[in-house]
């Protein structure tokens, strides 16, 4: 008789006791059954436990920096006379990217706020009035979500569009003709998901996709803002790394 | 450079500090949001959100342990809120693996799991185990550790974690 799951999985993690231990030692070295399955889960932890680390997205801090840019002139604005130690010193703070901070971290709150769609209908609601099926409900509270979503990021995309295209004489006509083909290919997207959804309007995977092309979008155009910003700084390795980002899609 | 004069500088509002401390950690801990979070878009927002609160709250860091070790806290706490908040939002069930998994033995694989396959797989388990797997086999916690830190049972996060290794080995063979 093969060993029960769990008795295989604790003798991978060495968390048998010894006789335990002995009586599947004895019984794997006649199953070739059991023998592959002990194999596969030692090297899967052994992978597991060898995973390399991710690269990071090359906008990520660009954002944080606004961020914390943006919090700081909120600090500086609202308190007269700030307690030693949290007034922040805002660095390279030219009046001339002001607005740029604040669009970006107007979409880095529109898009962390509204990460986790579609979400199942909230507790506090109203109960359904007899007859109504629960089913109707969430899929018509996952569509208003979705619609609300989409409301938020076409304003929030519509910010930043009008801030590249403003400065996108700023850009090398490579870099530029990268980012349009790149916009191309995301919009692309944006009108498959849509067309998916006009057809089933409760498609999960399409109402996910559609999100998902808005935050390529988002991506893409806070990308081209940070590009601009660096530029304009006169950060060559700043340019550099956003530039190496920018990889052609599609 | 030692960390606690970076800390200082941060909270003289030396920004140029804090992006020191974010190019020494952030890829730690981008890496453990995507993992906890099962995607990259996610585990952007939460570096994002992880990184924010460290600056505002580097105050409460008094150099008792490595600012990587007060950092990497920090942000396993941020993203257990998140995966709690998902879990509480989301009606994706672990249990749906019981449907779709035999735990019968399978043919030896020949070749060693390559990571990039491994973390394309991660994505696709669902919450609950994915988490027990990540912070058991990936992060290096005991199961009591893991329960405690999930809120669960250390039985319970023995079986999430023996679930996700038999989807993850359906998914890798």
């Amino acid at each position: 008789m093969h060993p029960t799951e769990i008795v295989i999985n604790d003798y991978v993690d060495d968390a048998l006791a010894p006789a335990e231990r002995a009586d599947v030692d004895r019984h794997v070295a006649s199953c070739a059954e059991c023998r592959a399955l002990v194999d596969d889960l030692r090297e899967l932890r052994r992978a597991a436990g060898s995973l390399d680390l991710r690269e990071l997205p090359v906008r990520a801090w660009t954002r944080i920096e606004r961020a914390i840019q943006l919090e700081a002139r909120h600090s500086t604005q609202n308190t007269q006379n700030p307690p030693k130690g949290s007034s922040l010193r805002v660095l390279r703070s030219t009046s001339g990217w002001t607005w740029l901070a604040a669009a970006a971290v107007l979409v880095l709150a529109t898009a962390v706020g509204l990460r986790v769609l579609p979400r199942a209908p909230r507790t506090d609601a109203p109960a359904n009035p007899p007859g109504v099926a629960v089913s109707i409900d969430t899929a018509q509270s996952v569509e208003a979500e979705l619609r609300q979503a989409e409301a938020h990021y076409e304003k929030a995309i519509k910010g930043l569009e009008q801030i590249a295209n403003a400065e996108q004489g700023a850009l090398d006509p490579q870099t530029a003709a990268t980012l349009q083909k790149n916009l191309s290919v995301i919009d692309q997207a944006i009108s498959e998901s849509r067309a998916a959804l006009r057809v089933e309007p409760t498609s999960e995977p399409a109402q996910q996709s559609l999100i998902d092309s808005f935050k390529t979008k988002m991506g893409l155009l806070q990308d081209t803002v940070a590009l601009i910003n660096e530029m304009r700084k006169g950060n060559e390795a700043g340019t550099a790394r956003i530039v190496s980002g920018l990889k052609p899609k599609g | 450079m030692e960390a606690v004069n970076l800390v200082q500088r941060c909270q003289a509002g030396d920004v140029e500090a804090f992006e020191t401390i974010y190019r020494q950690h952030a890829a730690r801990i981008y890496t453990l949001a995507c993992r906890m979070a099962g995607s990259p878009e996610d585990g952007e927002d939460l570096l994002q959100e992880i990184f924010l609160q460290a600056y505002r709250k580097l105050g409460s860091f008094k150099g008792d342990s490595a600012l990587g070790t007060w950092l990497y806290r920090l942000a396993l706490n941020h993203c257990l809120d998140y995966v709690r908040s998902r879990h509480a939002k989301m009606s994706k069930l672990t249990d749906t693996l019981d449907a779709d998994i035999s735990y019968q033995p399978i043919a030896r694989r020949d070749t060693p799991i390559a990571r990039l396959d491994l973390e394309r797989a991660l994505e696709r388990l669902p919450d609950g185990c994915r988490e027990a797997f990540v912070l058991h086999d990936v992060e290096g916690f005991d199961h009591k550790e893991v329960g405690n830190l999930l809120g669960i049972a250390e039985g319970t996060s023995k079986s999430q974690v023996f679930k996700a290794r038999a989807k993850l080995r359906a998914l890798l063979r």
